[in-house]
């Protein structure tokens, strides 16, 4: 006779409010393998916790998104926002796939020139550049986009030093009906502070007008927006080319795409509410085309990160304990917490299982392995009950996290890559004690031996 | 006539009441159907579901906010277990969710009566000020905020009291900053961001209820005005109205957006200017109203949908009034424990 | 077990507490182990019986049988 499959027991108690069989919150499914590569087969090569990324889907998003902008618009040029992810291995992977780099500091700066990235082929943004950074930056014929007006003059110094007249252009923010409205990055539009930006760099007579940047804000959800932004840029660049006389050559529209990650605080699921890359590129091209003057075709830039990242990432964490709290919540513990999943603060993740696992689900708790109050990977799913050893696997992970990640109380693990031929490469090595100590030093007085 | 298998949710008849059983009632009534009443409920509590003289099956849908997929595959299993022909969601929450999968439902036999996306996103509170110029209605000053900062800005620019307001749900009016970040807090925890900060309008309440056919003709409109609240601000007794200037903008609504579907325009009218709070993209759970005075919007709404004919008088005349009731059901457990463990009755 | 015998209990595991007017769903090893409990068996017998019924490793199921029965006392079923 064959025996009936064992369930682990569970009763529920009916609670006014909460009468859906189908629970609050979304179910969670099994995965197996990633690109065909086994959970189990990445877990024993670089154990867990685990990052790993698929080329596959990386390229895939790019080639998708971009071919809806240069099917729609002829002069596109992407540039691969480094703070998403600055792996070499994923940066790589963009730059070939035609990606420039857009770089936010001089680390940054300095990883993309290391890579192997030229300096005419990076975008050098951002409040903060340091007078050495800007200097190397003009030297290597980067593209600058000034935040604000000490930035102006430090550029005009560094010009006047080589001696040379250098392109620069304005990053400009403006009201385009996005809540919050970012406007601490660069020169307002509607206050006139972006045209006093122009007026002092005419002034100045050092440096030369060639593009706008602006970047109205993130996971926006409004093609709409992006219209908005378009013509007010477009509108913008064409005073600056009728008034002064210079010519704006490349209009940079950062970034600012949703992944179809589900952010907390927004009811519907991220299939129902997020646009796809094509709604945004039809928003976009649509209106530089209704707004450019005839045969004018500006360089459009975009810097999309999130959008091309996120959904090629996924963590692989284990569950390592298993608890009952007093209110009758189950909890689980694993072993990758919020120091390695920043972006957990704002997105309620995917959460798959390895494996199939019977029983009814119950509303969980999942826990990371931080000593820490705060440490919660998230809030309430339902979940069948997990044997310990249970592999979770956390998507859409690729954006922020490996840049945003902790060295705190853990090492931080293992990043792998599955390659379109279906390889496994280790892209960054798990941390080790020596990769720690290796800045720390121990003045000669504290020096203990205890053991005497 | 064949008999018509319609799937209708928001059979939350309770204190603050969802549409789904005066859009039921109305099915019901109508003498040139014959149709087969689903209640979709999302609670085994919704008192619908124990109302079997109305509604004569009811199943449990997953949440909107789960999955699309989970959602759709539940849908397509009530198809094939009751034949469901059409689906007439009734809470703002469903509506994005439904108005993606309309073609993809008509495809497996299920029709809806909605909206485009496009008319959808248009009449959204933050973008309501827009329809309101183009159907000559005013609009109170209106802000949209995303932080406790824009919420002072906005009081300051607005002045108290204020109507603090979700997207999809809640209305709450403030008159100190304190109660204003309250509500604040309130409708963030539970529906996110944005929120909605409005100018109180003080004057008398009138709406309007309509089904445009997609192509600039309304199928009937009737005009009401509240004459009692309860506390949660729902209709208790009401009367017929025939304002001139809210029913050409109803009108005019449906003409210049060829808006598909059931709409609620929200009012308020004081002295001769008229006000628009708000449009709902469905029908409002005082529908019945409108059924009782001979509009039956439900009922043109599904002939409209088959290709029925509609008869050619659809209006109504002012002065009559609406009064609602609570009522009792007495009835065991076995209706309750089988949508407890089979999610069906 | 007074209190356990008072429950109505259903075969689809729908479960009515007359005394608290509480209700509870539970699935078919907790339907069993009720069962058990009302018969008056101890829990070791219970860990026992489950073992022979479904072939599963005992020290798995006397764990789950543990969690069940701190579920059982948190809603003062027992």
């Amino acid at each position: 006779m064959v025996k009936k499959k064992y369930e682990k027991p569970v009763i529920k108690k009916l609670q006014m409010g909460f009468m859906n069989k189908f629970g609050r919150g979304y179910l969670s499914h099994i995965r197996q393998a990633i690109d065909g590569v086994s959970i189990d087969k990445l877990v024993e090569m670089y154990g867990s916790p685990q990052f790993v990324f698929s080329e596959k889907r990386l390229r895939q998003n790019y080639r998708r998104l971009y071919n809806s902008f240069s099917n729609r618009y002829p002069n596109v040029q992407f540039g691969w926002s480094y703070k998403t992810n600055y792996l070499n291995a994923i940066c790589a992977i963009l730059h070939k796939e035609g990606e420039v780099a857009e770089v936010v500091s001089e680390f940054e700066y300095e990883k993309a020139r290391n890579l192997g990235v030229p300096g005419h082929k990076i975008i050098f943004n951002g409040p903060f550049k340091t007078i050495s950074s800007l200097k190397r930056a003009l030297e290597e014929g980067a593209i600058i986009n000034i935040d604000h007006f000490e930035e102006i003059q430090d550029i005009e110094r560094l010009a006047q030093s080589l001696n040379k007249k250098v392109k620069v252009g304005i990053r400009i923010n403006m009201d385009t009906g996005i809540v919050p409205q970012w406007s601490r990055f660069g020169f307002n539009l509607e206050s006139g502070q972006a045209l006093d930006a122009v007026k002092r760099i005419a002034y100045g007579k050092r440096l030369v007008l060639n593009g706008l940047h602006c970047h109205i804000g993130t996971f926006i959800l409004e093609p709409k927006a992006y219209s908005l932004e378009i013509e007010k840029m477009v509108n913008f660049a064409y005073q600056i080319e009728d008034d002064f006389g210079f010519k704006i050559e490349y209009l940079d529209i950062g970034g600012g795409f949703p992944s179809k990650n589900r952010l907390k605080g927004i009811y519907l699921p991220p299939e129902v509410i997020i646009p796809s890359g094509e709604d945004f590129a039809e928003a976009i091209c649509d209106t530089l085309l209704r707004c450019l003057r005839p045969n004018d075709f500006p360089k459009l830039i975009l810097e999309t990160g999130r959008a091309i990242v996120d959904e090629a990432g996924y963590l692989i964490t284990t569950v390592h304990a298993i608890k009952r709290m007093p209110d009758g919540l189950r909890a689980y513990v694993v072993d990758a917490g919020v120091n390695l999943l920043f972006t957990s603060f704002w997105y309620k993740f995917n959460i798959e299982i390895d494996r199939e696992v019977q029983g009814i689900p119950e509303p969980s708790i999942i826990y990371g392995p931080l000593c820490m109050n705060i440490d919660v990977v998230e809030e309430s799913i339902n979940l069948p009950p997990l044997p310990r050893g249970t592999r979770l696997i956390i998507s859409p992970v690729g954006a922020y996290n490996v840049t945003q990640w902790m060295q705190f109380i853990n090492y931080r693990p293992a990043v792998s890559l599955i390659t379109i031929e279906g390889k496994i490469e280790l892209i960054r090595e798990p941390e080790t004690l020596d990769d720690i100590l290796g800045k720390e030093k121990l003045p000669q007085k504290l020096q203990l031996n205890l053991e005497d | 006539m064949e008999r018509l298998c319609i799937g209708v949710s928001g059979i939350n008849a309770v204190d603050n009441p969802g549409p789904g059983i005066g859009v039921i009632r109305s099915l019901k009534e109508d003498k040139d159907l014959k149709i087969e009443t689903i209640g979709l409920a999302y609670d085994a509590m919704e008192p619908g579901i124990y109302m079997d003289w109305l509604v004569d099956k009811s199943f449990v849908l997953p949440y909107p906010s789960s999955s699309e997929e989970e959602y759709i595959r539940r849908l397509i299993y009530l198809k094939d277990r009751v034949g469901l022909d059409m689906i007439i969601p009734t809470l703002d929450a469903e509506m994005p969710l439904y108005i993606k999968a309309a073609s993809l439902l008509e495809a497996k036999g299920i029709k809806t009566f909605l909206p485009t996306k496009e008319q959808f996103d248009f009449r959204g509170k933050t973008k309501l000020s827009q329809v309101a110029e183009k159907i000559g209605l005013k609009m109170p000053k209106t802000k949209t905020i995303a932080s406790y900062q824009d919420l002072m800005k906005a009081i300051e620019e607005i002045g108290l009291p204020v109507m603090v307001k979700g997207v999809f749900y809640k209305a709450y009016r403030a008159y100190t900053y304190q109660e204003a970040v309250g509500y604040y807090r309130q409708i963030v925890a539970e529906w996110g961001y944005p929120v909605v900060v409005q100018e109180v309008v003080t004057g008398e309440e009138m709406n309007v209820i309509g089904v445009g056919d997609g192509l600039g003709n309304d199928l009937g409109l009737v005009g009401i005005k509240k004459l009692w609240i309860t506390s949660l601000g729902k209709i208790w007794t009401g009367v017929t109205v025939k304002n001139d200037v809210l029913l050409k903008a109803a009108k005019k609504f449906v003409q210049k957006f060829n808006w598909k579907g059931a709409f609620e325009l929200e009012c308020i009218v004081s002295a001769d200017d008229v006000y628009l709070i708000e449009i709902n993209p469905r029908f409002p759970a005082w529908v019945y109203f409108a059924t009782g005075v001979g509009v039956n919007l439900p009922a043109f709404m599904v002939k409209t949908a088959f290709g029925l004919p509609l008869k050619s008088s659809r209006d109504y005349s002012a002065g009559k009034l609406y009064v609602r009731y609570t009522y009792d059901i007495v009835t065991d457990m076995s209706v309750f424990q089988n949508i407890i463990t089979k999610g069906e009755r | 077990m007074e209190r356990l015998k008072q429950l109505a209990i259903s075969e689809e595991g729908f479960i009515f507490d007359p005394v608290t007017g509480n209700s509870f769903t539970t699935n078919g090893t907790g339907l069993f182990i009720l069962e058990a409990l009302k018969e008056g068996r101890e829990e070791k017998e219970i860990v026992d019986l489950l073992t022979e019924k479904y072939g599963t490793d005992k020290e798995n199921v006397s764990r789950d049988l543990m969690d069940f029965m701190e579920q059982l006392r948190s809603y003062r079923l027992i």
